[in-house]
Formats: structure tokens, C-alpha cells, sequence
């Protein structure tokens, strides 16, 4: 069975349908791409699944449970965690902490007056340790909006990846990032997709198909076409309606 | 601009050298305000008005939430204290708990309506709270006494064991207030300081983020909104004791306004201790300058728009670029 | 129902009132999402600028002075009713430039930094005009009363009225029929628009921010001689006027005048039945209509949410 699945959502802002009909099937262990024109309905759709927007229709469910409607930091306890497309991180905090208010053991004692913040040595190692993987472990007692843009990015992903998620909702993680970024983060990912299911919205197609599994397109809110790299590059229809000619 | 967030190294202690200061002042304060010139009163309406602005300050400060009907936490407080001498047994301890219950039961009730609300709506909307508070303190004349108030409120003694004392002398009240002002700023900077604390500035920082990595924003923003209601009406029960009346004029927007100044002058927004500063500067202001100047109110506005916009960090916030050297980083904690 | 009948109109007229009241306050907030707390110091100065108008308070005793006091009331109050505006928009001037280090904060800052600008405009009246309660001249055309349905209405309350819906069309002509109106509304949606017309987006906040004081000034001579003048009158004025831009919605103007004559038949009826009570209905009306709209009747998002 499917780890994440979503069934006919569909999403209205007042007349405008964004979401016309959204079906997806994410198997565990897999990276799955998300591509489409813009206005496509792509951002939409991750935020739906992910809680921030409650479909008008359909139903969404996680390790076969029904997960439709729950607000976002209920969907994050289950395991579901994402980066953003527009930066959304603790700027007046440091690096380190950043990502240590993500972690799940951080955020059972959250409600805590008496624990020290910093004090808890397993903890802020796990935090050093999810920074060492993107590559930022130098920069821990640095604030978060001293960091340069790709530097950001990467720690985008820290933080999603300290809720120690089953499966990660990436949005256009390589967006504003140089040719080396872009081919350091294709790193990461590389190394990431042998512990986490992995869902990522991207327009540079070179390294969307060399990093996913499956890649879904979609355009005016539908799904239009789901397959493997190799075959879609190989459907003519596809590749002209939606890719724009560019794959 | 040095922020809240910006104290990594915090440990456990509460027992810093600004905490040294603090309590140190807070406790010789009766043998040196009559020698400079100033009275025992003041210290204690000082007191007051520092939990007051501390507890505010969790919710205006730390998790970004700028009331602006926050006196009305306090006249509860106030008004629960009084009522409860009146009409059911004069005693300290009951009379400062149905302060902070009457004020905590408020305070859950509108942190509920309002901890969806953002920005300036929120504010509007504890605008319009605070008015309805203090509308029906000057309304419901026959339980509040409408625009005079509760008037001759008592002071009950104190009873510590097999120890008695007379809180009607202004000395021993003081003593009263000022380590009940000691001990709830204990707490708060303990609180302030834990991951509690914490979670409350990343709320502040980013909503959207905090929420995506697995906090109830809303039930942080609720709990937060209410325990300042709490403290705000443990200092409304002093104060009631202080006045030996409550009366609306506290819960007024412009009380309300005056302690979201006292809390930004001082630094509130950067620092703990902002509102400590805050406060002490307003009633040094009323007080010395009051004493020079009949207009008084108008050089402390001047000063506050003056300093919105040059120095919205306040008065800490200049002591902390003065103090701060360029390196100031802290060693790196938990590598092995 | 027919018993209703002279309250509400006397709802409708406070109503209208209350929309000359938020009007300049609205145009403030729609345009610059600054919330002006100083909009009711404005309109307690325009009040008092025009009584020492009507009064020759600065130069009664020139040769001018005396000219001056001999015209009839009602010249001199037509000349305060432009003199009191004018001047209060030019305390509106300068509290813009004040308020410019704030620009690109949050909106916190704006709204402290007016709230300490109301406390300074309010000790510089107390000082200048002194505590005590006045009243404002004016001239005997419109003074008096009359009865309707068993109650006193004073014509002064309908021309106020009246005059309220002629500045308000006047404000809303200017908004929708004027080339500037046109760039202000621009300036209020997209600021990046505006400079890339071409025009100076610093001056435009000033012109704003004058007008906006001008027609607070504007309100307060008007209102001067219904509600008396008093250094913390700003207080009772601005609450009214910000009561009603969030029923109304931030950026709306009609959703504004709707709330203000709801505001205003709120306390209007509830005054016949429960006077004590009747402006507690406003507060009422704002926790009622926020509660099933968060942004008001007509309101539309905006950076104040942030």
C-alpha cells in the first residue's frame, strides 16, 4: 500500500478552482516529482496536502490513516514535514536553534518552564548532526538571516528534516540557487532518498529527472500524466503541453 | 538590532547579574527612596507596575501579541480583590486568589476569541475588549461603584505561621509586594528562558513555520495571553490593596497604551528586563520631572515618539550595543 | 415600530456622524495601513484651532481683532470651518514626516508611534486651551430644535448630518472621479506601481497623510458644538472611528459607511431603551460582526495582518 495518498482533492478560492482534481499515490521509499507550468496548481496542491489549506474535496490519507482537514501541526506530529518555496525560517534566531525547535524530542518539552534551552546535550547534537548533513554545522551559533541565499535553502531543509519525517514535502528546493548550489543540493538529495520518502515540486527538469522515481505533471488543477523520467521524456504530448518544450 | 532570541547560552540559573541587581534593588529599596529625595509609596507602586509590565511583556514581547487592553487584566484583578473583602471574608490569600482567578477566567476567555486573530487585528481587537471590560466597570454601578469604585477596600494582615502583620503600615506592605514581585519574576524569567520560552519567540519570528514544524500556535498564543492575564491580576489585587480602592480609570485605554510605552521604552521587545527599565523610567519621569514641569506628560510623549523612531528598541537595547563586543559569540554547547 | 421611527433617525443621523468621524481615519489606513491613534488629538485640535478662530483668541486685541469680532458668527464660523481643517492637516504633515522611520516595520510602529503623537497633541491643548470644557460658537441659522414624534431633534444634528453625506460623496468623488484619486488608490495596492508612473511615493503619503488629518480637523468643528470640547475628547473619537473601519473592513470605503450608520442605529435604539448601555452596542456590533467575518463587512486582505 501507498505511504501518502490523495484522492479527487479539489480547491476553490472563491470562484477560482486551483485544484480541479488531484489525485496522487507516493509510494514509501521513493522520490516523486512534481512538475507543471506555472499556476499550475502546484504550490496549492503541497500546501492541501500538507494542512495549511483544507481541500473542498477528497481525502487525503498517510500509512492509511485519514489525515483530510487536520491542521498543520497535527499533520507535522504524523511525520509529514516540508521546506518552502518563499523562505519561512526563524530569522532572528540562530542556526542551531532553527533547527532544534524542530525536532520532535524539542518539541515534547516545549511546554516546559523548567528545562534548560541549550542544556540538553543528546539533543543539541541531533541538531548538529541534521546540520552537518546540509552542510552547515560551521555556521550553528550564526542567525538564520546572516546566512547567504543558498545557505538558507539548505537549512530550509535542515529544519525539515529535523521533525524526523517519514515523508518530506519539498517545494522548488533549488529555485534562486547557482549552477554549484543546485549540484550540491542533487548531492543531498542523492543521500537523503535512501532514509526518506521524498515529494519535491521542481522546474529544473535536468535535476528533477535525474533525482525522481515517478513525476507527476500537472496542469489546470489535474493531473495530466504520471510516470517514470524515461517514459515521460519519451511522450511527445506531454513534453510540448506542459513542459513548455523545455524538457 | 539585538533581539530576545538572542541569548543562546542561557542555562539554568536564573541567578544572573541582572537578576542580582533587580532583586538587590527591589529588596534594599526602603532605606535609600526617602534619602534621594523620593517616598516609601512610590517603591511600591513601582513594584506593582514592574509585575505588571512583566507579565505583559510575555505576551507583547516574547510571542508578539501587542494587546493594547491589557489594563483590563489588571482592574479585574483589582475589582475581584475589593469584591471579595466586601462580600465574602476579609483575607490576604483569598482576595489575591479570586484576584488572579477572576483575571485568569477573563483572560482564557478572550485569549479564545482573539488567538486566531493577527497583527493589528489582534490589537483591534483587545482594543475592543479592554473598552467593553472598563464600559461595564463604569456601567454596573451597583457592583463596582461605577465611576468612583469600590472605595474603602481593606488591607487584611498577613499571617505567616504564628507571625502577624499589619499590612496597613506602608513598610511592611511594601515588603509584602516586593517579594511577591521577586518571586513571580523569578518564575516568569525562568519561563522566559526555558523552551517555553523559546517556542514562544520562534511563534513571534514565524507562524507558518512553527505550526509546519509541529506547535499548536493557537494554544501557545491562549496559554500565553492568560497567564499574562494571571499576572496582570495578581498586580491588580496589590493593587487594590495599594489604593485601598479599585476603580475604572486602570482598565482605560490610555492605562492600557501606558503600559505598552513603559514596556517599548524600556526595551521590552529586546530584552527581559526592558519593562524593568520601562517602568522605572516612567515613574522616575512622573515623579522628577512631574515635580519640575506641569507638562510633564507632554516632554515623556516627546520622548516616546522620539524614540519609536530612532531607538524602537529601547532603553536595553542601548545597553546591549553599548555592552555588546563585536565577537560576541558563545562557545558552541553539546559537542562531546 | 412607528415608536421606532424618531430613534432611528436619530440612529441614522449619529450614523452619519460617525462616518464624517472615520473618514479621514479610513482614508489613513486604507491607503498607508497606518493606524493614525492620533486621528482623534486631530480632531480634537482642528476644534479648538477653529474656536480661537470664531473667538480672535491670538489677536483680539489688534485693530484686525476687533474688525474681526464685529462680523457676524456666521462669517466667522464659515472662515474656521476651513481655517481648523487646514491647520490640523498641517499637524498632519508633520506627524507624517515623523512617522517615515517606521515605514517597512511592522505595523506596530505606526501605531505607537501615533498613540504617543495623540499624547503630545492632548498635552499641548490642555496647555494651550487649558482643562476646562468649551463650546464652540455657531451661527444662529442653525442652532435651535424641533420636535418629531414626541422627541427634540436639534437642527444642528441634521445639517451636521447633511454635511456629513455632502464630504463623504465629496471624498468618495475625489477617490473615484480624480486623477489623484486614481494614484492614492494605486498607492494603497501596489506602491511599486506608483513609482514606476512616476510619481513621488514620499509625497503621496504626505498629501495622504495631511488630507487625512484635514478632514479629522474637518469632523471636529463640526462635532464641536454637539459634543463639546475637552482636551481628552480624542479618545471618545477615535475609538468610534476605528470601532468602525474594522466593521466595516480595512480598505473599504462603503464597507466603512455601512458600519458607521450600523454603529450609529446600534446606539441610537439602544439609547431609547437602555441609555446607560447604548455605547456598549458598538463593542457589541464589533465582536458580533468579527466573529463571523474576521475582516470585517468588506474587507480585504492586507499587510496589516502580518
Amino acid at each position: 500500500m501507498a505511504l501518502f495518498t490523495a484522492q479527487n482533492i479539489q480547491k476553490r478560492f472563491g470562484a477560482r478552482v486551483v485544484l480541479e482534481n488531484i489525485s496522487l499515490s507516493i509510494e514509501a521509499g521513493t522520490v516523486h516529482g512534481i512538475m507543471g507550468p506555472n499556476g499550475a496548481g502546484k504550490t496549492t496542491c503541497f500546501h492541501v496536502l500538507t494542512g495549511q489549506h483544507r481541500p473542498d474535496a477528497g481525502r487525503i490519507t498517510f500509512d492509511g490513516q485519514d489525515i483530510t482537514g487536520l491542521p498543520p501541526h497535527r499533520i507535522a506530529r504524523l511525520g509529514i514535514s516540508r521546506s518552502f518555496q518563499i523562505m519561512n525560517l526563524f530569522d532572528d534566531t540562530v542556526v542551531l536553534e532553527n533547527v532544534l525547535l524542530a525536532l520532535p524530542a524539542f518539541r515534547a518539552i516545549g511546554r516546559s518552564p523548567t528545562r534548560k534551552v541549550f542544556g540538553n546535550a543528546a539533543l543539541t547534537d541531533r541538531a548538529l548532526e541534521v546540520l552537518a548533513l546540509v552542510g552547515l554545522e560551521d555556521r550553528a551559533w550564526d542567525k538564520a538571516k546572516a546566512l547567504s541565499y543558498g545557505d538558507r535553502r539548505a537549512l530550509e531543509i535542515a529544519v525539515a528534516l529535523a521533525a524526523e519525517p517519514r515523508i518530506l514535502f519539498l517545494d522548488e528546493p533549488t529555485s534562486g540557487l547557482g549552477a554549484e548550489a543546485t549540484r550540491s543540493l542533487a548531492t543531498l538529495i542523492g543521500r537523503l532518498r535512501s532514509r526518506y520518502t521524498i515529494v519535491m515540486i521542481e522546474h529544473d527538469m535536468r535535476f528533477l529527472f535525474d533525482l525522481a522515481d515517478r513525476i507527476s505533471v500537472i496542469h489546470w488543477g489535474q493531473v495530466i500524466a504520471e510516470d517514470t523520467p524515461a517514459a515521460l521524456q519519451a511522450n511527445k504530448w506531454v513534453a510540448r503541453s506542459a513542459l513548455g518544450g523545455t524538457a | 538590532m539585538i533581539t530576545l532570541s538572542d541569548i543562546p547560552r542561557r542555562g539554568g540559573s536564573p541567578f544572573t547579574w541582572p537578576m542580582g541587581l533587580f532583586l538587590a534593588g527591589l529588596a534594599t529599596a526602603p532605606l535609600w527612596l526617602a534619602p534621594i529625595g523620593l517616598y516609601q509609596y512610590l517603591g511600591v507602586e513601582i513594584a506593582i507596575w514592574i509585575l505588571f509590565a512583566l507579565g505583559f511583556n510575555l505576551l507583547f514581547g516574547y510571542i508578539g501579541l501587542h494587546s493594547f487592553g491589557h489594563g483590563a487584566y489588571l482592574g479585574i484583578g483589582a475589582y475581584a480583590f475589593g469584591l471579595f473583602q466586601k462580600n465574602v471574608d476579609v483575607s490576604l490569600w483569598g482576595g489575591l486568589g479570586a484576584a488572579v482567578l477572576a483575571a485568569t477566567l477573563a483572560g482564557a476567555l478572550v485569549g479564545a476569541c482573539l488567538s486566531h486573530r493577527r497583527g493589528i487585528y489582534f490589537a483591534l481587537m483587545s482594543i475592543g475588549f479592554g473598552q467593553l471590560f472598563w464600559f461595564s466597570a463604569i456601567k454596573l454601578r451597583h457592583i463596582t461603584g461605577g465611576e468612583d469604585g469600590l472605595l474603602g477596600i481593606p488591607r487584611p494582615d498577613l499571617v505567616i505561621g504564628g507571625w502577624r502583620f499589619d499590612l496597613n503600615d506602608n513598610a511592611a506592605f511594601y515588603w509584602f509586594v516586593a517579594a511577591i514581585t521577586g518571586l513571580v519574576t523569578l518564575v516568569l524569567w525562568r519561563l522566559a528562558n526555558a523552551p517555553f520560552g523559546r517556542v514562544l519567540q520562534a511563534i513571534r519570528q514565524n507562524e507558518t513555520r512553527a505550526s509546519f514544524v509541529g506547535y499548536d500556535v493557537w494554544r501557545y498564543k491562549w496559554a500565553t495571553f492568560t497567564l499574562s492575564a494571571a499576572v496582570a491580576g495578581l498586580a491588580g489585587g496589590l493593587f487594590a490593596m495599594a489604593q485601598q480602592s479599585a476603580y475604572p480609570d486602570v482598565m482605560s485605554l490610555h492605562q492600557s497604551g501606558l503600559i505598552v510605552m513603559m514596556v517599548l521604552v524600556g526595551g521590552g521587545l529586546v530584552s527581559f528586563w526592558g519593562p524593568v527599565l520601562g517602568v522605572l523610567l516612567y515613574f522616575i519621569a512622573r515623579d522628577v520631572l512631574g515635580g519640575l514641569t506641569e507638562t510633564w506628560l507632554l516632554w515623556y510623549g516627546l520622548m516616546f515618539v522620539v524614540m519609536v523612531m530612532v531607538r524602537p528598541e529601547g532603553v536595553a537595547g542601548l545597553l546591549q550595543g553599548l555592552r555588546r563586543r563585536p565577537d560576541g559569540r558563545p562557545a558552541p554547547l553539546g559537542k562531546a | 415600530m412607528l415608536a421606532l421611527l424618531p430613534h432611528i433617525v436619530n440612529g441614522l443621523t449619529l450614523g452619519l456622524l460617525f462616518a464624517l468621524i472615520a473618514l479621514g481615519f479610513m482614508l489613513i489606513v486604507g491607503v498607508m495601513e497606518v493606524i493614525n491613534l492620533a486621528h482623534g488629538s486631530l480632531f480634537t485640535l482642528g476644534a479648538y484651532l477653529a474656536l480661537s478662530t470664531i473667538g480672535a483668541d491670538w489677536f483680539a486685541g489688534t485693530g484686525f481683532g476687533s474688525w474681526w469680532l464685529g462680523l457676524p458668527v456666521a462669517a466667522r464660523y464659515v472662515v474656521a470651518l476651513a481655517l481648523g481643517p487646514l491647520l490640523a492637516g498641517a499637524a498632519g504633515l508633520l506627524l507624517e514626516l515623523c512617522l517615515r522611520p517606521t515605514y517597512g516595520k511592522a505595523p506596530l510602529y505606526g501605531l505607537l508611534l501615533t498613540f504617543g503623537a495623540a499624547l503630545v497633541i492632548e498635552e499641548v491643548i490642555r496647555l494651550v486651551w487649558g482643562t476646562g470644557e468649551q463650546h464652540l460658537p455657531i451661527p444662529a441659522g442653525i442652532d435651535g430644535a424641533f420636535l418629531l414624534g414626541g422627541l427634540i431633534f436639534s437642527t444642528y444634528k441634521f445639517f451636521a448630518a447633511g454635511f456629513s453625506i455632502v464630504a463623504i460623496l465629496g471624498v468618495w468623488l475625489f477617490l473615484e472621479r480624480t486623477p489623484y484619486g486614481a494614484i492614492i488608490k494605486a498607492g494603497a495596492h501596489d506602491s511599486e506601481m506608483v513609482r514606476a508612473l512616476g510619481y513621488d511615493l514620499s509625497k503621496l503619503r504626505l498629501l495622504v497623510f495631511g488630507f487625512g488629518a484635514a478632514l479629522a480637523g474637518l469632523a471636529g468643528v463640526i462635532m464641536a458644538p454637539i459634543w463639546g470640547l475637552r482636551p481628552h475628547l480624542g479618545i471618545d473619537v477615535v475609538i468610534p472611528a476605528f470601532l468602525i473601519i474594522v466593521i466595516g473592513g480595512v480598505g473599504s470605503f462603503w464597507g466603512a459607511v455601512i458600519a458607521a450608520i450600523l454603529v450609529g442605529l446600534a446606539v441610537g435604539v439602544t439609547g431609547a431603551y437602555a441609555p446607560a448601555w447604548s455605547l456598549l452596542s458598538m463593542y457589541v456590533l464589533l465582536v458580533l460582526v468579527l466573529g463571523f467575518r474576521s475582516r470585517g463587512l468588506l474587507g480585504r486582505k492586507s499587510a496589516l495582518e502580518n
